[in-house]
């Protein structure tokens, strides 16, 4: 039975985009409220969605609040095209869908003092992105994903484009074109896998669903020579998206262009399409290609991480900076999910939501400096804990949050990602070794000590101090007061709020996302685990056949640092890791 | 053979031609005051030719006349051209001065009749002729568009390569007489083959001359490298409302002639055309692409993306029918869809820069676009959405219209021969596409984020910013229901092989397997060996 809880949430916002077409000209600031509003109402919806999706079992079905109508090809038996508008959700991509309801309302809200020209557009615009992005996380056709996934474009080429900086031309069009240029790589992988499951006997339907293709992966249908090109395809695409090193570069010079907002949902969100690609394309359609290149794209994160660090270090604009840091803790969730294991996936997919909720909020606080003083030189402000308590107390506050202190949000995902490439090596409990291991921690957890380096110090710059003002500033005259405003306030509390809320109990989360991730990414419960386990050899067979001795004993390396550290952290986390282990050992 | 046949099955190209020649007589009774009264009449003709169409509904595959033969090619061809044709009318509405007006829209009706009968000949001498009336009335059309010295200059420029096309066509045109012994359509293959087991397999040269100036000829109207160079001077100095129609009629009237002419040899093109068709598709998509970026004036943009889509649509033509395999996988489906896009979108452009004037003259360069995203929102709205189909880019039809280009590109098997070639100039495709978009995204950049702002005057009138909208709209709506043009662009790839062949074709595909594009009904070489089996097969 279709559910249109979900279509009613992706194109909620486009109805609002509508209604701003209705006050008359100059009235910005019903123009405003309606967006709001908008947003906010869709929050709700989206909300309503999680309640659904709760109430619907996810723990037994793959994907949930399903709809489907037939779009090309009549999608019945037999015919030979089958594209439809298919969406359903899994944990993974309601969580998401949440994160991105959330986080438009406060961009939203954030910009009611910074845009004053052509209102109207720009709160369409964000509305219609929120009806992209939204729409990614819920598709389960590969042609919709990929019209969603490529639509975001347009409206943050227009708000960089628009509303900009000085550069914003170049910003946009570099933006613009870099993610095309992968976009369309992917898009080619995309008709490829379809004609390939064309032709293979099994299927024989020209198929983009994402639920038949991650099928053929399951069962070790595509040829590993053919998933190396598409996986490597579909990799030109998402990892300009990420951005992995070294297609970054346009992802700092977009950040530091683009309106507060703009920057708000591009960290926040968008970068999040090209880590959810891999997550719920690239590993579960083409696993033998993710564990033989997962070193290589590890790599490319670890030196993301580094290198991306290292230039944060040394950035003089402060916006720059938090991109730069983007680009970095990005390294952290490829590593935690190429792990292949279930710490590292659902750290990573924790990185995901936490790191949109903490640079979101750095990049709103600096959008809030901004405003006041017209710089974001680091070198022309400083000493601003006097003037502004509030604000210096929210900066320290997500700088803390992104650096990963322990009892914020930033920690669970960084503990859960190095402790799933930790583990990686072993067996586990997902019965199988993963491709990463020990080495690939220490230089990464560089990157964290680095990361606490140049955050730490950019606070003491901009907070700490002697007061240096540039003259003739702060520049009151939009309304704004010296120090945060009720509504700045407002907007920056709610992330506070969720920050601590996850950092201390992220288990409504987890609790979701390990079984999701567990079936639909690593296919444990899946008959590829069946199939292995038949191969006495196979390390999947430490599940089902503990008699063996050697395994046995790897099984049981596998486990002690599990339990070792966890001897060191936080009850919560061992409750989640040790009711994984129960998920696990249940299949 | 009755006159009510030739009524009843001709009822569209018929009524073009007598409303056609009823526009020319307006033209003639010149009143005081330029009217539109011309405009309006040839409207309400194409309008009728329309229904006349759709009441036909898709004519079976027996159906023929005199020199011509109606399949589903026909019927598509009828819809696509009518219906882009009432855009282009609508866009061209006020385009020449009052008094030339008659003569102007007869011209238009003409050359959308050429179309027409284009896709219904089966002589290769009708073929010619039909080919000439799309071109010759463009050629009028350039040098009545507007009194500046330019398009008179166009228009010779375009009439001397075009007459060098035609006679390079109907040279080739000979060759094949002289191989095949038969100009009727649906012989040819017959004779080609013939000649080969009386001639021995020398003959085969001679079929492969007459393809390449066939192709050379009809290249020149698809404007395909290297027969692309007179595009962007005939695009800049005629007006824009014609530039929009040249961007359609010609590429429509050239493709389906392509198709025609490829499919009356059932696709089994000599290895040395295909890789030929190789190499032009991945010049024309590559210098398109690449020159355009150089470009400061919007017309000369659009004049190389306009060589850049044929490049794409090549890809498709290169793959030809794959039977019954459904629009993914069908190129003569995905080509046709696609010329029909293109026109609408191409057409979209081009109104906006005919609805609007700056300092006085119509706009023409980036620059003076500028301004226009606060000055007309709507009209720059629609303008932006053309582009981004023009773009590729979702959620346009331009998008699906690269889906099914390039998804076509990958239906043959990978056993055969040809698929590696496909694969990679499907992945020339995409990366050209990615180019495409540096360009595109100037002219979106130039409406919309543009800082020296000029004053734009809209002076198109009603009907062009109708046919904006319209084309805008088209795009839109095809993106959510693409089967309601894709299913009977589809249904071609089954009858586009003309005669007994059709049969034959479908049947050993079917037999071969249960996934017909596997073999026989895609590509077949003309070795000799292929020549045999072939005939044997027919000859079941």
């Amino acid at each position: 039975m279709d559910s249109w809880i979900l279509t009613i949430v992706v194109f909620s916002p486009l109805v609002g985009a509508l209604l701003l077409m209705l006050p008359p000209r100059g009235a910005d600031a019903a123009i405003r409220r309606i967006a709001f509003a908008t947003s906010l109402v869709t929050f709700v919806l989206a909300l309503i969605a999680l309640a659904q999706f709760q109430q619907a079992s996810p723990a037994t079905k793959t994907f949930v609040l399903q709809a489907h109508v037939p779009w090309i090809g009549s999608g019945e038996e037999g015919s030979a095209v089958d594209i439809g508008y298919r969406v359903g959700v899994d944990a993974i991509g309601i969580w998401l869908m949440l994160l991105t309801a959330f986080l438009t309302p406060l961009a939203i809200w954030g910009s009611f003092s910074g845009i004053r020209e052509r209102v109207r557009e720009y709160y369409a615009l964000m509305l219609i992105l929120e009806v992209g992005m939204l729409g990614v996380f819920c598709s389960l056709d590969l042609l919709l994903f990929y019209v969603f996934f490529e639509f975001t474009l347009v409206p943050l080429y227009f708000l960089i484009g628009i509303w900009g900086g000085p550069e914003r031309r170049w910003a946009a069009n570099k933006f613009f074109i870099f993610t095309l240029a992968g976009g369309v790589l992917t898009f080619a992988g995309v008709l490829y896998l379809a004609y390939f499951a064309y032709r293979i006997p099994e299927v024989g339907v020209f198929t983009l669903s994402i639920e038949r293709l991650t099928g053929l992966g399951q069962e070790g249908l595509i040829p590993s020579n053919l998933q190396w090109w598409l996986f490597v395809a579909f990799a030109a695409g998402f990892a300009i998206k990420v951005p992995l090193f070294p297609v970054h570069t346009w992802l700092p010079l977009a950040h530091t262009e683009a309106p507060t907002a703009g920057s708000v949902i591009l960290a926040g969100v968008l970068l999040k399409l090209g880590t959810y690609g891999f997550c719920r394309l690239s590993i579960p359609i083409f696993p033998d290609a993710a564990y033989q290149l997962a070193p290589f794209v590890a790599v490319l994160a670890i030196i993301g991480i580094i290198y991306a660090a290292l230039a944060a270090w040394v950035q003089e604009d402060v916006k720059k900076l938090v991109a730069y840091s983007s680009v970095s803790h990005l390294g952290f969730c490829m590593l935690g999910m190429f792990s292949m294991k279930l710490a590292g996936l659902s750290g990573s997919v924790l990185y995901m939501i936490n790191h949109g909720l903490s640079t979101g909020a750095l990049f709103l606080v600096v959008g809030c400096i901004y405003e006041r003083y017209h710089t974001r030189d680091i070198h022309a402000i400083g000493g601003l804990g006097r003037r502004m308590p509030w604000m210096g107390f929210f900066l320290v506050f997500f700088t803390l949050s992104s650096i990963g202190l322990p009892g914020l949000n930033g920690f669970v995902g960084e503990f859960l990602v190095l402790l799933g490439t930790a583990q990686s090596a072993h067996l586990g409990v997902e019965g199988k070794a993963g491709p990463l291991g020990y080495a690939y921690v220490i230089p990464a957890a560089l990157g964290i000590i680095l990361g606490a380096v140049y955050m730490l110090w950019m606070c003491q710059r901009v907070i700490f101090g002697p007061l240096k003002e540039p003259p003739h500033t702060p520049d009151t005259s939009t309304g704004l007061t010296r120090d945060l405003t009720r509504r700045e306030i407002g907007m920056l509390a709610p992330i506070a709020l969720v920050c601590v809320f996850l950092g201390v109990y992220p288990k409504p989360v987890l609790r979701d996302l390990e079984p999701a991730l567990a079936r639909n990414i690593l296919q444990l419960e899946s008959t590829r685990v069946a199939s292995a386990a038949e191969d006495s050899g196979s390390a999947a067979s430490a599940v089902h056949a503990p008699s063996e001795e050697r395994v046995k004993l790897a099984d049981a390396e596998a486990r002690v640092p599990i339990a070792s550290t966890l001897a060191e952290v936080p009850s919560f986390v061992t409750g989640t890791v040790g009711e994984k282990r129960e998920v696990a050992d249940g299949s | 053979m009755g006159l009510s046949d030739y009524l009843s099955k001709l009822a569209p190209e018929l009524i073009l031609l007598v409303g056609g020649c009823a526009v020319l007589l307006i033209g003639v009774t010149r009143s005081a005051r330029p009217t539109s009264i011309a405009s309006f009449a040839s409207l309400i003709v194409v309008f009728l030719a329309l229904i006349a169409t759709f009441s036909a509904g898709a004519p079976d595959a027996t159906a023929s006349l005199p020199g011509l033969l109606f399949t589903s090619l026909v019927y598509y061809t009828r819809l696509s051209a009518l219906g882009v044709g009432l855009l282009i009318l609508l866009v061209n509405w006020y385009q020449a001065v009052g008094e030339e007006r008659g003569e102007y829209m007869a011209m238009v009706l003409f050359s959308l009749l050429g179309i027409l009968l284009t896709a219904s000949a089966n002589d290769l001498l009708v073929l010619f002729f039909a080919i000439e009336l799309v071109s010759v009335p463009t050629y009028v059309l350039i040098g009545l568009s507007r009194p500046e010295h330019r398009a008179p200059e166009a228009a010779v420029k375009y009439f001397f390569l075009g007459a060098m096309a035609a006679a390079l066509l109907a040279y080739g045109l000979s060759f094949l007489y002289g191989v095949a012994g038969t100009t009727t359509m649906h012989q040819v293959v017959d004779g080609v083959i013939r000649s080969n087991f009386v001639f021995g397999s020398s003959m085969g040269i001679y079929a492969v001359i007459g393809l390449l100036f066939v192709f050379a000829g009809l290249a020149f109207k698809v404007a395909a490298v290297p027969f692309h160079v007179y595009a962007p001077d005939v695009y800049e100095g005629a007006a824009s409302p014609v530039t929009g129609l040249l961007g359609f009629v010609p590429k429509l009237a050239g493709f389906v002639a392509l198709v025609k002419v490829f499919g009356m040899l059932s696709w089994e093109l000599p290895l040395a055309i295909q890789w030929l068709v190789w190499i032009v598709a991945a010049a024309t998509m590559t210098v398109g692409n690449v020159l355009a970026l150089l470009q400061q004036n919007a017309k000369r943009i659009l004049a190389y993306s306009s060589i850049a889509h044929t490049g794409y649509m090549l890809i498709a033509l290169l793959v030809g029918p794959v039977a019954g395999g459904g629009p993914m996988h069908d190129g003569v489906a995905a080509l046709l869809f696609y010329v029909t896009v293109y026109g609408a979108m191409n057409l979209g452009a081009f109104a906006l820069l005919a609805a609007f004037s700056v300092r006085g003259k119509p706009a023409e360069t980036l620059s003076d676009l500028a301004g226009l995203g606060k000055q007309a929102p709507l009209a720059a709205l629609a303008f932006a959405i053309c582009v981004f189909s023009l773009m590729g880019f979702p959620p346009t039809a331009g998008f699906l219209g690269k889906v099914y280009i390039f998804s076509s590109a990958f239906s043959l098997d990978s056993a055969h021969s040809f698929h590696g070639p496909l694969v990679v100039l499907a992945v020339i495709g995409v990366v050209n596409s990615a180019i495409g978009a540096a360009y595109y995204l100037r002219l979106v950049a130039a409406v919309y984020i543009s800082r020296d702002e000029q004053e734009v005057v809209p002076t198109g009138g009603t009907p062009v910013r109708l046919g904006l909208a319209l084309c805008s709209i088209a795009m839109l709506f095809f993106f959510v229901w693409p089967s309601g043009l894709v299913d009977r662009a589809q249904a071609n790839a089954d009858v586009v092989l003309h005669g007994q062949r059709v049969a034959t074709v479908v049947t050993t595909a079917s037999s071969a397997g249960p996934r017909p594009s596997d073999g026989t009904g895609a590509v077949v070489f003309l070795a000799d060996s292929d020549v045999r089996s072939a005939s044997d097969s027919r000859d079941e």
